[in-house]
């Protein structure tokens, strides 16, 4: 139905996609996978007609096309899925999906019952749960992904580009869409699925294309093929999935946070009478739909958010008012969400960022000046240990690639042996490669007897590694388990709303 | 490749110049003149006369001044858009310890005089700072506003307060003058020494060397302290200096003050350098230049010195240029204006190229390095 043949793509300095081929059948869904940077991404636009190919030539049904901008990719029946969802709040689901070709009568009056009329059947069709006239700010995540979707059919696609649809999404949603998936496929929809999830890319699609710089590896049937297989595809070398969990023997309270609430916008509280305690040795996980608090509770822990009520202690010592820097003087290490605006001053170079928060210790001062030969010396060995890439350490932070980024951040955040370590969405991005990175080192750090909170969108990662398992929504802390307690379903249902334990069942730190 | 960005990165200003005249000479063709005598009359006369030589040294110590207090600030990601205001209150603070204080040695009352006038911009550069950390009220619209009572303020001192009792009923409007011991020295002897003589060479005074030194502290501070380490990361990222325990607003408030400072010392050059008493017509837009002078110096300190040398040939070329080239004065205006635009045009479009290359480079190990690490796994 599609077929790429020797797609090659440059940008200067480097070859996002070096002769690829493709074959995308009809009625399949075919996945793509690969790291970040493998060049996914690049082919995608490039079929989606928002970059033209330097070589290679692009066949729709037996037939050459020169696909120079998304209209005419739709009008060749490709839609794009994106992962960032572009939808009008205040609109109502059928006003968003006829926006851009909006049915027009005489005098060009907006058409507005035919166009609901139109997106209710698609619905119908396909299965869809949506409701035409419901506002989209009233929508879960999962739906507006459907209110997407129905915006791809309604402009008569046949093939559907998604672009890592399930980074979103909780896994009872996951399961939805992929209910959905299958229905389009049965209706003869043709399917291209982006994802870096294995266990996703293995369970709904048919056939799975592999990339690796630029290149592709190789194109599997998914029946039949293991999850490390795909992973050393994707890596070229043999990757070990499940990291070893080795049993530690938890010591003493080092982060406690007692019946906490923290103010949000507006002055309704983001976080409300949130307790935990995280002992030396233990890794305990947060899950959660983003959005429910967590930014809020990991920035009150910091001391970057003021806290309304409750007490943080370190290592029993108070601090719930303190600021940034005596809690980091403290010995807590934070790995930040967003490592761009907080985890990074990009425009600084490497050697400056690596030192950043404690770039006032003594060893690296001499007087009021910088010692720079002291923290050049000491940014070459982080360089060295953490195996960060790059040219140069006076390359700005904001030259790396997003991987390289965060080495920087979790070599500068081990490096002053902390005692607590607070990491938010720490693989958020990674590759394959440097998500097993991140998660060994918070495995070792575990060891070493550190107090780790890991906060994660990705539940996968929160169950593998964490010692036990909170769950936020909205703004709470609704249940808590040991691990092996409990299943990703079971944690969805908690992390939707659904279901909540009541108030002090929570397991108490072991 | 290395070598050849750090060419670049040189040739860059000297690129940028080159794309001004060459903007520059398309007016001055339009207006039916021989760019080429236009701009030989623009060398010839202001680089090549000694008077010329020291009028734009006495020209290019208040924008010294001034560029640095804006830079200062920009360094910050603060807008000082009030160093006018605030200049003109340090050259009042100034004029009146220079005035009412008599009888002291001057290693005294000249200092004295000098701290006045930082203390003067410092204290009118205070209000903003303070709305804008504590309230949050937008520096730029307060400084502007705070320009405007600084200049009513001030004509309102002179005039009606602290008018010089002997000059009432001249047309004269000014403050008493100061003591010689409230006066900048003149460094007309010493460039004397150097050939440089004309009727400027009494005007360039000590101020200049100040200034400079001023500037190349201020260089090392920024780039190699840990307080200008802190200040680049609350520049250039707020959130992520927060997160690192920078306080964000103790290191705002300093560097404000400190372009507050600066720019009370902006009038100093006229008011003790060369007339000894505070003018009501004294030369006002100081503080405006050293907008100009600190976007095209990129806020370097050390770059405000030459943008600052810059303005002041600019200026005393405009004016041979005026007188023998013919050329309407109001062009040359428009001259200075393209030349200037053109510079900062050229440069940011340089700058971006730089970074590119830059960029390109970022990732690339170095080959040895990698080869090594390969082998190693």
């Amino acid at each position: 139905m599609i077929v790429l043949r020797g797609i090659t793509k440059r940008f200067p300095g480097v070859v996002a996609n070096d002769h690829i081929d493709l074959e995308v059948r009809r009625g399949e869904i075919h996945a793509l996978v690969g790291e970040n940077g493998a060049g996914k991404s690049t082919l995608m636009r490039i079929l989606y007609g928002l970059y033209q190919p330097d070589e290679g030539t692009i066949e729709v049904n037996g037939r050459p096309v020169v696909i120079d901008s998304p209209r005419t990719a739709l009008a060749l029946g490709i839609g794009m899925v994106h992962q960032h969802f572009m939808l009008i709040p205040r609109f109502t689901v059928a006003e968003n999906v006829i926006l851009g070709s909006e049915p027009a009568g005489a005098f060009g009056r907006l058409q507005r019952r035919e166009a609901e009329e139109r997106v209710r059947e698609l619905c119908q069709q396909y299965g869809f749960a949506l409701d035409p006239a419901a506002e989209v700010s009233t929508l879960s995540v999962g739906e507006q992904q459907r209110v997407e979707i129905i915006k791809v059919l309604y402009r008569g696609a046949g093939v559907l580009i998604l672009d890592e649809p399930t980074a979103v999404l909780v896994p009872q949603e996951v399961d939805e869409l992929f209910v959905n998936l299958r229905r389009l496929r049965e209706q003869g929809k043709t399917i291209i699925f982006i994802s870096h999830m294995l266990d996703e890319v293995l369970e709904i699609s048919d056939r799975i294309t592999v990339l690796r710089r630029g290149r592709v590896v190789g194109t599997v049937p998914a029946a039949g093929t293991t999850k490390s297989q795909l992973a050393e595809m994707m890596v070229g070398r043999p990757v070990l999935l499940e990291l070893e969990h080795p049993p530690v023997m938890p010591g003493d309270v080092r982060l406690e946070a007692r019946d906490i609430t923290v103010a949000g916008r507006g002055g309704k509280p983001a976080v409300h009478r949130v307790s935990l305690a995280v002992r030396a040795g233990e890794i305990y996980g947060i899950a959660g739909v983003e959005g429910n608090g967590q930014t809020e509770f990991v920035e009150a822990l910091v001391g970057l958010r003021p806290v309304i009520s409750g007490q943080i202690l370190i290592d029993g010592q108070e601090v719930t008012h303190a600021t940034a820097r005596a809690v980091r003087l403290l010995g807590v290490a934070n790995i930040p969400e967003d490592r761009h605006r907080r985890g990074l001053v990009l425009p600084m170079a490497v050697w400056e960022n690596v030192v950043l928060g404690h770039h006032a210790r003594r060893q690296f001062l001499n007087g009021a000046f910088v010692d720079r030969q002291a923290v050049e010396s000491f940014a070459d060995k982080q360089v060295e240990k953490f195996d960060i890439r790059l040219s140069s350490i006076d390359v700005p932070a904001l030259a790396l690639s997003g991987g390289n980024q965060q080495k920087v951040i979790v070599a500068r955040e081990f490096s002053f042996s902390p005692k607590v370590l607070i990491a938010a969405q720490p693989t958020r991005g990674l590759d394959i490669g440097a998500t097993e990175f991140v998660e060994r080192q918070l495995l070792e750090a575990r060891a070493n007897g550190m107090a780790v909170l890991l906060i994660s969108a990705n539940l996968e990662e929160v169950l593998s590694l964490s010692d036990r398992i909170g769950v936020m929504y909205s703004g709470e802390l609704v249940a808590e388990f040991r691990r092996g307690e409990a299943t990703p379903q079971e944690l969805g249902l908690y992390m939707t709303g659904t279901r909540r334990q009541t108030a002090g069942t929570g397991v108490s730190p072991s | 490749m290395k070598w050849r960005l750090f060419a670049l990165q040189f040739a860059t200003p000297l690129l940028a110049i080159l794309f001004g005249v060459l903007i520059a000479s398309i007016i001055v063709l339009a207006i039916g003149q021989n760019p080429l005598d236009v701009f030989g009359v623009l060398i010839r006369f202001g680089l090549l006369r000694s008077d010329s030589l020291l009028s734009i040294l006495f020209k290019a110590t208040p924008l010294i001044f001034a560029g640095l207090a804006v830079a200062l600030s920009f360094r910050a990601a603060l807008w000082n858009i009030g160093v006018e205001g605030q200049f003109y209150i340090g050259a009042f603070t100034a004029a009146y310890i220079g005035f009412t204080l008599k009888g002291l040695p001057i290693f005294i009352h000249l200092p004295l005089t000098i701290l006045a006038a930082a203390a003067g911009g410092m204290a009118w550069a205070l209000i903003p700072i303070v709305l804008k950390l504590r309230r949050g009220a937008h520096e730029v619209i307060t400084t502007i506003m705070m320009n405007y009572i600084a200049a009513a303020l001030i004509l309102y001192l002179i005039a009606d307060v602290f008018r010089d009792p002997s000059q009432v009923g001249t047309p004269r409007v000014r403050t008493p003058e100061f003591p010689p011991s409230a006066r900048v020295p003149s460094m007309g002897p010493l460039l004397e020494l150097f050939g440089l003589t004309g009727p400027d060479a009494n005007k360039v005074n000590w101020l200049l060397p100040f200034g400079l030194v001023l500037c190349v502290v201020f260089a090392i501070v920024l780039s190699r302290t840990r307080f200008g380490y802190e200040v680049r990361a609350v520049a250039f990222s707020p959130l992520a200096a927060e997160a690192a325990g920078i306080p964000n607003a103790r290191i705002q408030f300093l560097m404000f003050m400190l372009s507050g400072a600066v720019a009370g010392l902006v009038g100093l050059n006229d008011v003790l350098g060369f007339f000894g008493y505070l003018d009501i017509d004294f030369p006002k837009g100081l503080g405006f230049l050293g907008i100009s002078v600190a976007l095209l110096a990129k806020n370097n300190p050390l770059g405000v010195i030459l943008a600052a040398l810059l303005f002041g040939f600019l200026d005393r070329g405009a004016q041979g240029v005026q007188f023998f080239a013919r050329t309407p004065k109001e062009v040359i205006v428009i001259l200075q204006a393209l030349i200037i635009l053109a510079i900062v045009v050229a440069y940011e479009l340089m700058t971006r190229y730089v970074r590119k290359q830059r960029k390109r480079e970022a990732e690339r190990p170095p080959p040895a390095a990698t080869v090594a690490a390969e082998a190693g796994r």
